[in-house]
């Protein structure tokens, strides 16, 4: 009677530990940072084998030529202190790893230039769950590993998603330099070509006035 | 038994650390440290920050370090403003599309040589939903509302995908616009070249005839 009941209060301890799990487990987050020069952002790792996914965008840019600015530098560094993952000179990229450890995890961007840059990030831990969460004596209910399949699913659209708006403010500031351009620049173009032509006429006649009036006599 | 200490010291770890959730940020010992968001109008943010000190400083986390913290619309107009706090949770509707920041200062000097680390929860739109609540109305608990949660995903995902592609129908009307300009404006830059040419030699042929060269 007395084991019943423990185990029946063990039951219900343990579906409510997973639906919590499934709950809290859902870390993301989205930001943007201005790098000057070292930037870093920490997420931590719960479970050992998670997978660590996410991305990021270089969004502001004000430089003027392209390939003056290569990009920026990204390494992540495990808690016992070596790289795990590094991506260098991009303006943006996925990046998805395998947590070898559970911990706090370092993600650094680095800015190589002196312009500062505005990047813009994201990134999820996601867990299944499985055998090793649990204690010896309870089964893993597959209905919960399918439902966290799922939901990772949902998190790796959703990351994808976000990716792509940040890759459209990137773009979208790309174009309004291209409008603002156009438009600057040929003004400027004409300014400068009736300018030059004005002062050609103005040193001609001034060439000619001086010295033929001189050799006319 | 394993299992329900095992159980209590995690709800213990969420509950009383919630710096465990979310980023962290160090924070320098002068100047601002600013995060910010593009958001479009209709979404809800809640943010929650803790301040601490890191743990090569203060292993137990006894102490919190005072910050201020300030949360701006794009239109600079003021959210959320505290002064000398170390937690705290924030919370606010976007009204205008644009960079929602939220910017962290240390306070005073008193910190010595430690860095102040800030642990920032920011969650956006359908990760913002009160679930709790939702459950409670309609009384559904469990896998319900675990299913529940997926389906307000997918359609988190869906009115995500809209807000894209009229997104993107804005871009590319931008991005002709910018073709025909680019187009009309060589073609009247070729012009005021050959009028600004033909003008000049005309004039210089007018002036050498006045001063009797040719």
């Amino acid at each position: 009677m007395e084991s019943r009941r423990r185990l029946r209060g063990a039951r219900v301890v343990y579906t409510l530990l997973v639906l919590l799990f499934l709950g809290m487990v859902n870390l993301v987050s989205a930001l943007s940072v201005t790098v000057n020069d070292l930037e870093c952002v920490y997420e931590y790792v719960l479970y050992e084998g998670d997978t660590v996914s996410g991305n990021f965008v270089v969004v502001d840019h004000d430089i003027f030529w392209g390939s003056d600015h290569p990009g920026i530098d990204f390494t992540v560094t495990s808690p016992a202190g070596n790289v795990v993952n590094s991506l260098k000179g991009t303006s943006g990229d996925k990046f998805e790893f395998k947590a070898p450890s559970s911990g706090m995890y370092k993600f650094c961007f680095h800015n190589p230039h002196s312009t500062p840059e505005s990047v813009s990030f994201y990134i999820h831990v996601g867990h299944i769950p499985t055998e090793h969460d649990l204690a010896k004596d309870e089964h893993l209910d597959p209905i919960n590993v399918k439902i966290a399949e799922l939901r990772e699913s949902l998190e790796s659209v959703t990351a994808e998603q976000k990716y792509l708006k940040a890759r459209e403010a990137r773009h979208r500031h790309t174009n309004e330099s291209t409008r603002k351009r156009v438009i600057f620049y040929t003004v400027g173009e004409y300014i400068m070509l009736a300018l030059a032509s004005s002062l050609q006429v103005v040193y001609i006649r001034r060439l000619f006035g001086k010295t033929v009036a001189y050799n006319r006599v | 038994m394993k299992l329900v200490e095992a159980a209590a010291v995690i709800l213990v770890a969420f509950v009383v650390a919630p710096a465990v959730r979310g980023l962290w940020v160090d924070l320098p010992s002068t100047g601002t440290k600013c995060v910010s968001e593009e958001l479009h109008n209709h979404v809800v943010v809640l943010g929650d920050y803790h301040s601490f000190f890191g743990q090569n400083d203060d292993v137990n986390y006894t102490v919190s370090p005072s910050i201020s913290v300030k949360v701006t619309s794009p239109y600079g107009n003021n959210l959320y403003h505290q002064e000398k706090v170390s937690y705290g949770q924030f919370s606010f509707t976007a009204t205008e599309t644009g960079s929602y920041t939220a910017c962290f200062t240390v306070d005073g000097e008193q910190h010595g040589g430690k860095t102040v680390t800030v642990g920032i929860d920011w969650k956006t739109g359908i990760s913002a939903k009160d679930w709790d609540s939702v459950a409670k109305k309609e009384k559904i608990e469990g896998l319900e509302l675990e299913l529940k949660k997926l389906e307000g995903i997918v359609q988190a995902i869906r009115d995500n995908m809209n807000y894209m592609m009229s997104r993107e129908m804005d871009m590319r009307e931008v991005s002709e616009t910018a073709n025909s300009r680019v187009a009309r404006f060589s073609i009247m830059s070729l012009g005021i070249c050959i009028v600004t040419s033909v003008s000049q030699s005309l004039y210089l042929r007018r002036y050498f005839r006045k001063k009797k060269l040719i």
